[in-house]
Formats: C-alpha cells, sequence, structure tokens
C-alpha cells in the first residue's frame, strides 16, 4: 500500500526559504523518510509487512489454481514441509488458503478505507470551514454515527443485506466508520483556518474551493494518511469477525471463513487437531496489523519532528 | 479559562449538562429503535405479515392473528406504516419487546434479563482490570520512553489497541484450552455444580470466567496505556514535577503527583472503551460460548428470531449510550475544569 502524502504539505510550517523548488523539498522530505526508517529496523519491518500483504492481495491468487486441490488422505494433516500450516478438513493446504483468501479481507478493508477517509474528511472540512448551522448539524451527525455500536449494527443488517462483494461490504464498513476522521478533521480545520497562511490565501480573496484543496487539505493529509491506515485494521477486524460469526453466507475462501470453520465445526478450541487452521488466519491478522502499527508508528515520528528527539 | 474556579459546581450549569445528556441520548435510544423497526419490517419476506398470514391460514379470525402477532413483535401487522409505527414506539414505551419466536412465548426482556448479566458483569470486571493495568503501565512507558522496556510497553499497547477482539480471544483459547489445557474451553459454569450459593458452584463461575475477563481486559489495556503515556508526557514537562524533584521528594511521591494529573482526562476514554468490550462482547461470548446478550444477538440472527433480534440490538446500544453518559457525568463531577466551564 502506498501512503500517498504530499511533500509540500509536510512540509507547509517550514515553509522554505523562498527560491527552493518544489523537487528539493519531495527530495528532502523522502530522506528524512528514510532516515527515520532506517533508524529504527522494526519500521523496515512494518513496511516490509504491509508491502507483502500488498503483494499477496495482489497476486496471491495468482499462485494457486482457481479451485484448490484437495488430498482425502490427509484431513487436518499436521505441519510438515509440503504443508507449512497443515491442512484444513478436505485436505486442502492452509497456507494456500491464507493466501488466497488474502485479496478478499484487503480489498475490503482498502475499500473501507477510501469511503472513511472520503468521507469523514469532506464532513469535518465542511463543518469546521462553515461552522455555524451546517457545523451543528454535522456534528449530531457525526456523534450519532460515533455512538451507534457499530458491530452489533452489522450483525442486523446482515439479515437484510448480504455483502455480496468487498466493495459493497466496503461500502457499508465505510459509511459506517467515518465519524472519528470528521470530529478530528473538524478541529484541525477550526486551528488552521485562524492560521497565517489560510487568513492570507482568504485575504487574497482566493475561492473556497482553493483553500481546502490547495492550503487546508494538504497540511492534513500525512494525519488523514495515517487514519486510512488504521482504517484498514477496523475494517479488516469487522469483516473478517462478521464471517468468523457465520451471520453472512459463504461465498469464497476467506480468513473469516476459515476461523467459523475451524472453531465451530473442525473443533479447534477442544482438539489440537484443527489447531494450526485456527492459528493461520489469526496470525496473518496479527501480522497485518502489527505491519500498519508499526507504519503508523513511523509516520508519527515524520510529521511530529518534535517526538524525533528524546 | 474564563474566572476563577468557583467553590462549589454551580446547580444550573450541571441540570443543564445532565438535560442536555438526556435529550441526546433518547435522540439516540429513538434513532436506534427506528433503525430495528425499519429493518424488522423491511427483512425480506416481512416476517411480521407472514406470522400474520400463517396465523389466518390455521384458522384465526383477522382480530386474533393481528393481535397474536402484536404480542410477538410489539407491533401490529396491519395498517399503514405510519400505524406501524407508532404502535412499536408505544409497546417500547411500556418496556414491551415482544415475544421470542425461538423459545415460544418467552417475553424478550425475559430472555435479555437473564443474558445481560452474563456481559454485564465481565464487561466491568474487565474495565476495571484494563484501567488498573493499563494506567499503571501507561505511567512507565512515559517515564522510560527513551528506553528499551518504554519502546515495548508503548508497542504493546499500540498492538493490543489495534489487534480485533476475537483474535486475542481465540489466541488465549488455543493456548490455554487446547494446547495446555488448564481452563475450560468455553461455558459459563462446569453443569456439574448445582447453582446456588456454595464454593464449588462459585469456584467453577470464576474459573469460567477467567479467560473472557482477560480477553475483554486486554482488549481496552492498549487504549489506556497509550492514551496515559501521552497525558504523562505532557505532564512531565510541568513546572510542578521539577519542584517535586527538586524538592527531593521520593519517586513514589512524584509518581502519585504525575498519575494524579494525567488521570483525569483518561475518563473520556471511559466511554470509549465500555462502548468497545460491549461491542466486543459479541465476539467474546460467540468464542467462550458465554450466554450473554452477544451470544443471544447471533442466536436471535441466526434462528430467524426477529423480534429476540431487534429487542437485543436495542438493549446493547442503550447499554452504550448509558455508559456514554455516565463516563460523561463522571468527568464533569471529577474534573473541576470542565465544571467551571459550564454547559459545553
Amino acid at each position: 500500500m502506498t501512503v500517498i502524502v504530499s511533500p509540500e504539505g509536510a512540509m507547509r510550517p517550514e515553509a522554505g526559504p523562498p527560491g527552493t523548488t518544489r523537487a528539493t523539498l519531495r527530495r528532502n522530505f523522502w530522506r528524512g523518510v528514510w532516515r527515520v526508517l532506517r533508524r529504527k529496523p522494526s519500521r523496515m519491518a512494518g513496511v516490509v509487512i504491509v508491502a507483502a500483504f500488498a503483494l499477496m492481495g495482489v497476486a496471491g491468487p495468482l499462485l494457486y489454481p482457481a479451485q484448490l486441490p484437495r488430498d482425502d488422505d490427509a484431513l487436518y494433516a499436521p505441519p510438515s514441509l509440503a504443508h507449512p500450516f497443515g491442512t484444513d478438513f478436505e485436505g486442502t493446504d492452509v497456507l494456500a488458503l491464507v493466501v488466497t483468501g488474502a485479496r478478499y479481507v484487503l480489498l475490503t478493508g482498502l475499500a473501507t478505507a477510501v469511503i472513511t477517509v472520503a468521507l469523514g474528511t469532506l464532513i469535518g472540512l465542511v463543518a469546521g470551514f462553515h461552522r455555524g448551522r451546517w457545523d451543528t448539524l454535522l456534528m449530531r451527525l457525526t456523534d450519532m454515527n460515533l455512538a451507534i455500536p457499530g458491530l452489533p449494527l452489522l450483525l442486523v443488517l446482515s439479515t437484510v443485506w448480504k455483502f455480496e462483494s468487498p466493495l459493497e461490504m466496503g461500502l457499508v464498513l465505510g459509511v459506517l466508520g467515518w465519524g472519528g476522521i470528521a470530529r478530528a478533521v473538524r478541529s484541525q480545520t477550526l486551528s488552521m483556518r485562524e492560521r497565517g497562511f489560510i487568513e492570507a490565501a482568504r485575504g487574497l480573496g482566493l475561492p473556497t474551493r482553493h483553500i481546502i484543496g490547495r492550503e487546508l487539505l494538504p497540511s492534513m493529509a500525512p494525519y488523514i494518511a495515517m487514519n486510512m491506515l488504521i482504517a484498514v485494521t477496523g475494517a479488516v477486524y469487522a469483516q473478517v469477525g462478521l464471517f468468523f460469526l457465520g451471520v453472512l453466507p459463504f461465498e469464497s475462501n476467506n480468513w473469516g471463513v476459515m476461523l467459523n470453520l475451524a472453531v465451530f465445526n473442525g473443533g479447534a478450541l477442544t482438539t489440537p487437531a484443527a489447531l494450526p487452521y485456527l492459528l493461520a488466519p489469526l496470525i496473518a491478522i496479527l501480522l497485518l496489523t502489527l505491519g500498519i502499527v508499526l507504519i503508523v508508528d513511523a509516520m508519527d515520528e515524520i510529521f511530529n519532528p518534535r517526538l524525533r528527539e528524546e | 479559562m474564563t474566572h476563577a474556579v468557583p467553590g462549589r459546581p454551580r446547580v444550573g450549569a450541571i441540570a443543564r449538562k445532565v438535560g442536555g445528556h438526556l435529550v441526546r441520548g433518547l435522540a439516540m435510544i429513538w434513532v436506534v429503535a427506528t433503525i430495528s423497526f425499519v429493518i424488522i419490517r423491511e427483512i425480506p419476506g416481512n416476517p411480521v405479515l407472514g406470522q400474520y398470514e400463517s396465523l389466518i391460514q390455521k384458522g384465526m379470525s383477522p382480530e386474533q392473528a393481528e393481535r397474536a402477532t402484536a404480542v410477538l413483535y410489539g407491533f401490529l401487522p396491519t395498517g399503514n406504516l405510519w400505524e406501524q409505527y407508532v404502535g412499536y414506539m408505544g409497546s417500547l414505551l411500556h418496556l414491551d419487546l415482544g415475544r421470542s419466536l425461538s423459545t415460544p412465548g418467552v417475553e424478550v426482556t425475559t430472555l435479555i434479563g437473564h443474558a445481560a448479566r452474563w456481559t454485564v458483569l465481565p464487561v466491568l470486571a474487565g474495565t476495571l482490570l484494563s484501567f488498573l493495568l493499563g494506567v499503571t503501565m501507561g505511567v512507565y512507558a512515559a517515564i522510560k520512553r527513551s528506553g528499551k522496556l518504554g519502546d515495548m510497553l508503548a508497542l504493546s499497547g499500540s498492538l493490543l489497541h489495534g489487534v480485533p477482539v476475537y483474535v486475542i480471544g481465540l489466541l488465549l483459547t488455543a493456548i490455554f484450552a487446547t494446547l495446555w489445557p488448564i481452563m475450560p474451553s468455553g461455558g459459563p459454569v462446569d453443569v456439574e455444580f448445582v447453582p446456588g450459593f456454595n464454593a464449588g458452584y462459585i469456584g467453577s463461575l470464576v474459573h469460567h470466567a477467567v479467560l473472557p475477563v482477560v480477553t475483554y481486559t486486554l482488549a481496552s489495556y492498549g487504549g489506556w496505556i497509550l492514551a496515559m503515556k501521552s497525558n504523562v508526557v505532557a505532564v512531565l514537562g510541568d513546572d510542578f514535577i521539577l519542584a517535586a524533584e527538586l524538592r527531593g521528594l521520593r519517586r513514589g511521591f512524584v509518581f502519585r503527583y504525575l498519575a494524579r494529573n494525567a488521570i483525569l482526562p483518561l475518563f473520556t476514554i471511559l466511554a470509549l472503551s465500555i462502548g468497545m468490550l460491549f461491542g466486543g462482547s459479541i465476539f467474546i461470548e460467540q468464542i467462550f460460548n458465554y450466554p450473554g446478550l452477544g451470544l443471544l444477538l447471533v442466536n436471535s440472527i441466526s434462528s430467524r428470531d426477529y423480534a429476540l433480534m431487534g429487542g437485543t440490538f436495542l438493549v446493547i446500544t442503550v447499554g452504550i449510550v448509558v455508559a456514554n453518559i455516565a463516563a460523561d457525568l463522571l468527568y464533569t463531577v471529577i474534573d473541576p475544569r470542565v465544571r467551571s466551564g459550564g454547559a459545553a
């Protein structure tokens, strides 16, 4: 996953000396990123992990035949060289299931993140920038969005809506989850609109669209990017969880389906035989979360120079 | 900010605050009730109307069938949308959530009442434990923030904050119930004990509660440690800490100064944490086969018991809304700065 961060935005507060070109700023920025990443190997690990998952989502299903081979002689086979995570209840390689199941999970995460961030940013910006009546109305909506418990609502919604494609699922999760970002973007906007460069832009009579798109948004880009990453984990969490609970029909294999079958059909919680089948998707989720947490941690340091020296 | 902190909280300001919270809470409950009404009515095949028609086919008169269906769902299947809606809201006002379809004849409120304690007690225990653990660790993480220990603590917080509840629960069960079976793998209590106030039963209850409560604790521990760490780091820069150190106070005292000043803002997270645990209860109860509200909700969905589903959903939401309001009010009462600020 590439984190798109506007370099000029990150540099805005210092607003380089006159004559500095954007290219230099960009180069300096990437050099800073590299420095922060190199200082702690754990952060590099985060980037590597997330990149590996992205690759798995894109290329995973291409590595295996559409119908994974079954082996009736090796049901719940223990881990071996041929099957590093053993096999499932019909003798299919568990590692193959995890790899091919990644696309669905990650696609949902991506779709959710995009929708969450787009909605949250838009609503936060409009509320913070226009204030007044719009602000009140939008913040009431936001409070509502924050307070309604997402997972129970999703469960209830699953009786009327089958969330067939990852994109549909992402849409629903995104619509349920924009509240936090909207609040944060609004408070950023409120503090930023009083700053000099925004007042200057307003004084120059620049159109609102320009002020929001060119002046406000870039300064918030790092923050928004971080939230986007966190939204990905949230979406993976919710979606795998829904499949685990078994309220959605199983269309294709994914991590949540694996968890469900391992626990409620394979008896993984009482007999060790199905344990690898349960642990493989759990480890995948743990690793993905770890990767994203490490990256967010690094980004925090890149964009908050104060955190760098301690 | 505005004027000196008054000695006593101004009753007017607090009353206005409580009123505002109540109005907002009620609005929220109304919205959720409306959502669950719409969903029960709009479910493909319209179970309410279906029930009504099947009763008529069994030979009931339309009035009888109407009344029987209304008892089941809490609203009349006939009449226009508005009348049905008013009927539903009316029965909610009487705390009538209809009757369960999967356990015929039993009132939904009874089922929810039985399930609630299996959710509320572990959630409270988990909140308390994670608070104590997270706050202590948060202070350490802040003090040792440039060392390895601080790094590890902060990372453990971020990681646990990001990892789904069910991953924690499943891993714990895999380790302590499957691989190394020292804990029961599910259920609230061993069946061989007679329910009542005897050592065997209570011991079994506690034994079965360990893994769920630990899961609740770990699930919200991350939020506490992260918040506490950043609060303490902020307080560390204040003059009175420097003064305390210069006066040569023992570390324990400095620690207490720090904790007291950094802990107040955490009460806003209390609301979040309780909400999260209520949401997480669905997974935890499913994993540990704990007969609480979450399991009730999931079971009502798989058995297509829509009256029970709507009722449970509503009650879980009300629980979260009430917890939010309570945490907010608690914060107002204990933090003089918020109190003097008047209605926010």
